[in-house]
C-alpha cells in the first residue's frame, strides 16, 4: 500500500523542521545528562495502521525496549512515541547519580521524565518554526522491557494510516539509544500540510 | 571582487533558508553541495572562499568535512551551521578549526556579525 501523504516540497520542509526540533531535543537532554548526545538525519515515512507495529519495531531494532507515549493536540495533533533501548533506563539511572538507590518504578519514573524533556523540546521547537502552538496530554508507559515487536498494538492504533516522523538520540559514551517517533493520523495530516505550506511560502 | 561561497546541507530547504538570510548587499558567487563528499569535491576544484557547513547529513558528515580540511592542510574559512546546538557540538567544531557557529534556524543579523566579525562584510 502506498500512500501519498504530503507532497515533496512539504516532506522537505517536514524534515528541516523535525531536524531543528530535534538539535533542541538533543541540547536539552544534553544538558540535563551532562553527556554529548549524538543525532541523526530524521526520517519521514507514511505507513497503514497495520504497519506502524512493525515500523516500530524495525527502529528500535532486536531485543527489548520501553516506550512512552504522549499525545499533542492543537493545529497539529497526534501521539509521540519516545522508544528506549534495553539499558537505556539503567544508564539515565546512573548518569542521574541515583543508580544504586532505583527500583523498577523509579527508573520508569526517569524514562517519563527524559520523554517529557525530548517531546517538550522537540514538538515544542517544531511548532514554534511552524508559527502555531501545541498542547500536550500527560505521558503515559506504553511499554516496559517487552519485545520490540510488541511495542505497540495493531489494535492500540485509532487510525487507518499515519505519518511517521522519526528522529533519534544516542549517547556517545553509552548504550541509551533512544527514537522519538510522531504519529499524525490521515485526518490530522491536512492541517499538518496547512501548516508546512505556510512555512514555504514564508521562506 | 566577488566572494565564493559553498553552501553545505543535505536539505535544499536548509539551504534554501541559508541563502535567503545572507546579506543582500554581499557580492557573493554561491555553489551548493548535498554532502561533505560533494563538498570536498567542489572546494578541490578551487576558489572556494566561505564554507556554510551542516554537521549532520549523509554519506559524509560536517565532522568528516573539517577533519579532512584539517588533515590535508585546506584553507577555507568554515562557518558551521547546524541544529545541533549542544555546547559541546559548538565547542568541538571551534577545537576543529571551524571559525564560527550559527544556530538553525539561522538568523540574517546573526549571520551578518559572523561576516563583520572576519572582515568578509563592512
Amino acid at each position: 500500500m502506498t500512500i501519498e501523504f504530503i507532497g515533496e516540497d512539504q516532506r522537505e520542509a517536514l524534515q528541516e523542521v523535525a531536524n531543528i526540533g530535534m538539535g533542541q531535543a538533543g541540547a536539552s537532554i544534553a544538558k540535563v545528562l551532562g553527556e554529548f548526545v549524538e543525532l541523526s538525519v530524521p526520517q519521514i515515512s507514511a505507513v497503514s495502521a497495520a504497519g506502524i507495529p512493525a515500523a516500530l519495531a524495525a527502529l528500535a531494532g532486536d531485543g527489548v525496549a520501553s516506550a512512552v507515549r504522549q499525545a499533542f493536540l492543537g493545529e497539529l495533533r497526534g501521539e509521540a512515541i519516545v522508544i528506549f533501548s534495553e539499558h537505556s533506563a539503567h544508564d539515565l539511572a546512573e548518569l542521574l547519580a541515583c543508580a544504586d538507590v532505583l527500583d523498577g518504578p523509579a527508573e520508569r519514573e526517569l524514562l517519563l521524565d527524559i520523554s517529557n524533556v525530548l517531546v517538550g523540546a522537540c514538538l515544542g521547537g517544531m511548532a514554534q518554526l511552524l508559527r502555531t502552538t501545541i498542547g500536550f496530554s500527560p505521558l503515559s508507559l506504553l511499554a516496559d522491557q517487552v519485545p520490540t515487536s510488541m511495542l505497540l498494538q495493531a489494535d492500540e492504533i485509532s487510525a487507518r494510516c499515519a505519518l511517521l516522523v522519526e528522529v533519534r538520540f544516542r549517547l556517545e559514551k553509552r548504550a541509551f539509544r533512544s527514537h522519538l517517533v510522531m504519529l499524525m493520523a490521515d485526518d490530522a495530516v491536512a492541517a499538518l500540510r496547512r501548516a508546512l505550506d505556510r512555512f514555504i511560502e514564508e521562506l | 571582487m566577488s566572494v565564493s561561497v559553498l553552501v553545505v546541507d543535505d536539505s535544499a530547504m536548509a539551504r534554501k533558508m541559508l541563502i535567503r538570510a545572507l546579506p543582500p548587499d554581499w557580492d557573493i558567487t554561491i555553489t551548493q553541495a548535498a554532502n561533505g563528499s560533494e563538498a570536498l569535491a567542489q572546494y578541490r576544484q578551487g576558489g572556494i572562499d566561505v564554507m556554510f557547513l551542516d554537521l549532520t547529513m549523509p554519506e559524509m558528515d560536517g565532522y568528516q568535512v573539517l577533519e579532512t580540511l584539517r588533515n590535508e592542510d585546506l584553507n577555507c574559512l568554515v562557518i558551521v551551521v547546524s541544529a545541533d546546538i549542544q555546547e559541546a557540538a559548538q565547542a568541538r567544531v571551534r577545537a576543529m578549526g571551524a571559525c564560527a557557529f550559527i544556530k538553525k534556524p539561522v538568523d540574517a543579523e546573526r549571520i551578518r556579525t559572523v561576516l563583520k566579525d572576519y572582515g568578509l562584510l563592512v
